[in-house]
């Protein structure tokens, strides 16, 4: 077998391991984020009790969603509700989940709320 | 008798009378016949790759027992266990239904000797002393999202989320040099789980903080 062959077939097999060992999107977000965000994305995960300081956001509901940009999604999925002026109690996954994790929960988001959101 | 042998045999009679081998020894039988197996593995290191690895599980791991737990705190919970978790282990949708199985006062010893047998050396002794420091106070309960899955104590009264332990009375049942260990080095414990990762977020002295915090909830 001609090494540039064996390269690329080795390289297939690490790619494909990687992709079986990563979670679909709809898995991270029941995983992740409906502890707080609810299952349906509705804002009424287990969490959200009578002491619960603020109301985790509603993804469900279009027009508040259509004015966050995919970015700003991003922004407080990574570093925190604090990057958008929120509360501390939605946490900061920059050292939890892998690029590709966030940007798949931002379409899970999107496809709660059907819409695209700012540009 | 040749050096190698007087040696081989020390050590046999050596792991024959060790009260501690032995009692880790009849522990881990009690462990087998009450069927703990069942739901928690006691081999490290971690075993979860994936959040399907992790949602497959019964019951938490329990390979770093003993250096997680307080020996008095577990002996008593095996026999007379309450729920730990408002939630059933890895729902979020059913409550926990408080049915773990007692053990009978004998087979909680020794199965506790078992347990505590199961350490990590990762967990280093004697760096956390329980305290409410006002520094892990604030951290705990205002720049970290901590209360928003953990129940914790707050002047006699229970406050705080339901999708991760609750932490009321979490300085009689962890050691404090766990719980620093469990921030600085989570993905030895547990790779994959629900609470986020702190190390990189929380500077190593903060985390020393919110340990020492934590540790100093003794309520019921």
């Amino acid at each position: 077998m001609k090494k540039s062959t064996l390269l690329i077939a080795s390289l297939f097999i690490v790619f494909m391991t990687e992709a079986a060992c990563a979670s679909e999107p709809e898995a991270v977000f029941k995983f992740y984020c409906a502890q707080c965000h609810g299952l349906g994305g509705e804002g009424d995960g287990p969490n959200v009790t009578a002491d619960f300081a603020t109301d985790p956001r509603n993804f469900t509901k279009t027009a508040e969603m259509e004015k966050l940009s995919d970015a700003d999604i991003k922004n407080v999925i990574l570093d925190g509700g604090p990057a958008l002026s929120k509360s501390a109690l939605m946490p900061p996954w920059s050292k939890t989940l892998t690029g590709q994790e966030v940007d798949g929960l931002v379409q899970v988001l999107r496809g709660f709320c059907k819409c695209k959101g700012a540009p | 008798m040749n050096k190698f042998l007087l040696l081989a045999a020390t050590l046999v009679v050596a792991i024959q009378t060790s009260p501690a081998l032995a009692d880790a020894s009849g522990g881990e039988a009690a462990f087998g016949t009450n069927g703990c197996g069942d739901c928690h593995y006691t081999q490290g290191p971690a075993r979860e790759k994936t959040i399907e690895d992790q949602l497959a599980k019964k019951g938490p791991e329990l390979w770093y027992a003993g250096s997680k737990f307080n020996r008095p705190w577990l002996e008593a919970w095996l026999s007379t266990p309450k729920p730990i978790r408002l939630m059933k282990y890895n729902s979020l949708e059913e409550k926990n239904p408080g049915d773990h199985p007692a053990l009978s006062a004998g087979d909680a010893t020794q199965v506790a000797d078992f347990l505590m047998s199961l350490t990590s050396d990762v967990v280093v002794a004697g760096k956390i002393k329980a305290k409410a420091h006002p520094k892990g106070k604030l951290i705990f309960k205002k720049k970290m999202p901590c209360s928003g899955c953990h129940q914790y104590e707050d002047r006699k009264n229970v406050r705080g989320g339901a999708s991760g332990p609750s932490l009321v009375g979490a300085g009689k049942r962890l050691n404090p040099d766990w719980i620093l260990a469990y921030l600085t080095e989570p993905t030895v414990f547990k790779p994959v789980k629900m609470m986020p990762v702190f190390k990189g977020i929380l500077s190593p002295k903060d985390m020393e903080f919110v340990s020492s915090y934590v540790a100093s909830f003794k309520g019921e």
